[in-house]
């Protein structure tokens, strides 16, 4: 009997000590967000304040018949898959490489942050003037090269804008792929692929069979954290054509900006933010989901 | 750790700001006019004039802060829309339907009636500048009328005289788009487009002059008939038929239409007073100007103007006003101008001693209009016009969808 008010306080402790960080979460988290939500289903154009009030599904209905939501949509997802499996894969061979020992090795693995560390504003200009059509570098050795005769107007022509930004994105990223991988190398004892050799394993078997699954977590747990940033990130596209030429560079991040801040229509554009998330959501719960049933079986 | 680290950073925000609160109400005799405004130039400076404003109106602090062009119009209506806007601010024409109908501005007529300066301010520019409602919002600034840039040396080498039509002009930008080095390539184009944000201009120039117009006499809209149809089909086609623009034109926006200019890689382009010595300081004399070519049905070129509003959330509307004021009178235009490459307001600041540049502004003031006062304009030229004309450009959508969506925006 005598223990019970002991037991009570250190239940209330633990609440008063996750308050703070909980207050500042819900404020500059949850508000937001459920303004967003609000704003989805209202309509909120910030130049006519007087027709400002709720709507219901209005903006969802005009989303979904929307060609140019469905195309933003399908741009998103050519965006987010190629952009992983690039820089996955770059990622990987990277890691691989850095894991040998070679004079330079310190240096090497430092010099390979530079990309990742690059604030997205710079790596954007500075690809936006490797690509262009008059002057830039890109063209300059190409054609030097004798592949090309004419220059090419890399951002300037629906055809190859989308594929430009997707490879200079790919450079941008693929350094967190390669670090994080190098991490989930060095942790693998070097003993298991002693005994592999001793029972004659070849190097193929020794890869497929001790470093991916041993790097598994890694790779599963990278894959969704890139996905979900990659498919967030707008600002690249925005300096390097804004969504141009016409609406090829359009993914639902940058159409949802380019509503909301072009257009000043807030409430459309938290629909098309609010779609997106949803969608988020369904593509992680999904990996998720079935990283826990392989790994039950 | 972050946490730790965000609450403290927090806090600390918050403690410096009750501190500045607390300083200001301190200090109240000093009245504070938040002011934003923005040049094409980064090294542009307006010090001598905020130095020169505070020695004449002890009491009044200018707090300038300078906005880069690319967001100023999104922050300008965000900042209203929460409830911060700045006291005055530089404005333009075609956002004051927005702002009038958020409520967002102070009507100037009262001040305006007992300002001295009133007068000097050229009438035609009272004219434009006042609301459809009647009222006056907008304190005058500056004023520029696009023109045509030529490259005086490539003429006469190819004996080219200034194009006066529209069809002249198509002539001569044809010959001038050409291959200098006789690699099979061409390297010099007859005439640069900005096809990216912002090139609406170039477009009125040749569309808005034969035949299509925003809203007829009636209020109809006037950009779908046979002739407006044609009249962009012949711009897009300056592009796409006739190749006398770069390759890269889709994507050019101010930057690369002025780097083309100035390299040699267009002979030809549109632009205003504005960058007319920084591209003079590369090409002296061979950069000359002229009044932009006729179109089937007369002439048209964008009047670009700039003026100063003063917002009704402000605490200090008098001081404002004062300021907003100080730069239309002609001693301190003409220093703003200096700064800002453009044409003064006040008739006491007209030269005689005028330079080609200023000579094809002012032979080119009779026909200069401007687009609608309509709440729409705004995302018309951020972002509709730009990716219609792209994907004209790039024949995904014809003459008459592009000018059937325009008509849309306009109408819905």
């Amino acid at each position: 009997m005598g223990h019970q008010p002991l037991q009570k306080k250190t239940d209330l402790l633990p609440y008063a000590l996750i308050t703070p960080a909980l207050a500042i979460t819900v404020a500059i988290i949850f508000l937001p967000m459920f303004r967003t939500i609000t704003y989805s289903f209202s309509r909120y154009i910030l130049y006519k304040p007087q027709e400002k009030g709720l709507i219901g599904l209005d903006n969802y209905v005009t989303a979904f018949s929307d060609p140019l939501f469905w195309s933003s949509l399908s741009n998103t997802f050519v965006w987010i898959i190629s952009i992983i499996v690039f820089q996955f894969l770059l990622g990987l061979v990277t890691a691989l490489l850095l894991n040998r020992n070679f004079i330079g090795r310190g240096i090497a693995r430092s010099l390979i942050l530079i990309p990742w560390v690059t604030p997205s504003v710079i790596t954007a200009l500075m690809w936006r003037w490797m690509y262009d059509g008059n002057y830039g570098l890109i063209n300059q050795i190409l054609s030097k090269a004798g592949i090309i005769r004419e220059f090419i107007p890399f951002l300037a022509q629906s055809s190859t804008a989308m594929g430009s930004i997707i490879v200079a994105l790919i450079w941008q990223g693929f350094p967190f792929f390669a670090i994080m991988l190098l991490a989930g190398l060095q942790a693998i004892p070097e003993e298991l692929y002693e005994a592999a050799e001793i029972d004659g394993a070849t190097k193929g078997q020794c890869f497929f069979r001790i470093t991916v699954p041993m790097l598994k977590p890694v790779i599963l747990t990278t894959i969704l954290l890139r996905t979900i940033w990659v498919a967030n990130s707008l600002d690249v596209i925005l300096i390097m054509t804004g969504g141009g030429p016409g609406y090829s560079t359009h993914t639902l991040p940058v159409y949802s900006y380019v509503k909301a801040y072009k257009g000043m229509d807030f409430g459309y554009s938290s629909t098309l933010a609010v779609l997106l998330t949803i969608l988020l959501m369904i593509i992680v719960t999904g990996y998720v989901r079935s990283i826990l049933k392989s790994q039950e079986a | 750790m972050r946490k730790v680290i965000a609450v403290t950073l927090i806090l600390l925000t918050a403690g410096a700001f009750i501190c500045a609160q607390g300083a200001q109400e301190k200090a109240d005799e000093t009245q504070v006019v938040k002011f934003w405004y923005h040049f094409d130039n980064p090294e542009t400076a307006l010090n001598p004039l905020i130095e020169k404003f505070e020695a004449e109106n002890p009491g009044i602090e200018i707090e300038a802060e300078r906005i880069s062009w690319d967001s100023y119009n999104q922050k300008l209506l965000t900042a209203v829309a929460g409830g911060y806007p700045p006291d005055v601010a530089q404005v333009k024409l075609w956002w004051q339907p927005q702002l009038v109908e958020m409520g967002a501005l102070l009507p100037l007529d009262d001040y305006i009636a007992e300002w001295d300066g009133k007068d000097d301010v050229y009438d035609k520019i009272w004219e434009l500048t006042r609301h459809s409602d009647g009222r006056q919002y907008y304190m005058p600034l500056q004023m520029v009328i696009l023109y045509l840039y030529y490259r005086a040396d490539m003429f006469d080498e190819l004996g080219l005289e200034v194009p006066e039509t529209r069809e002249e002009f198509l002539d001569v930008a044809k010959k001038l788009t050409r291959d200098t080095d006789g690699d099979g390539i061409i390297d010099v184009y007859g005439f640069g487009i900005r096809g990216a944000r912002g090139g609406h201009d170039w477009w009125g120039t040749f569309v808005l002059s034969s035949g299509a117009q925003f809203f007829d006499e009636n209020g109809n809209s006037g950009l779908t008939t046979p002739e407006a149809i044609a009249a962009n089909q012949w711009f897009i086609d300056l592009y796409r038929k006739h190749k006398v623009s770069p390759p890269t034109t889709p994507s050019d926006g101010f930057q690369e239409i002025i780097a083309n200019m100035k390299s040699g890689r267009t002979a030809m382009t549109i632009h205003h007073r504005g960058s007319a010595a920084d591209i003079e300081a590369v090409l002296g004399d061979k950069l000359s100007a002229a009044p932009v070519p006729m179109g089937t049905m007369g002439s048209w070129t964008s009047f670009g103007d700039e003026e100063n509003a003063v917002f009704a959330a402000t605490k200090v509307p008098d001081a404002a006003f004062k300021w907003a004021a100080f730069l239309a009178e002609a001693e301190n235009n003409a220093l703003w101008q200096k700064s800002s490459g453009q044409v003064s307001i006040n008739k006491s600041n007209a030269s005689e001693d005028a330079d080609r540049f200023l000579k094809a502004t002012t032979d080119s003031a009779p026909f200069a209009g401007v687009l609608p006062a309509h709440p729409g304009v705004s995302e018309f030229v951020e972002s509709l016009w730009p990716a219609l004309m792209q994907q004209a450009f790039e024949g995904q959508i014809t003459s008459r969808e592009m000018m059937q969506a325009i008509e849309d925006h306009f109408t819905e």
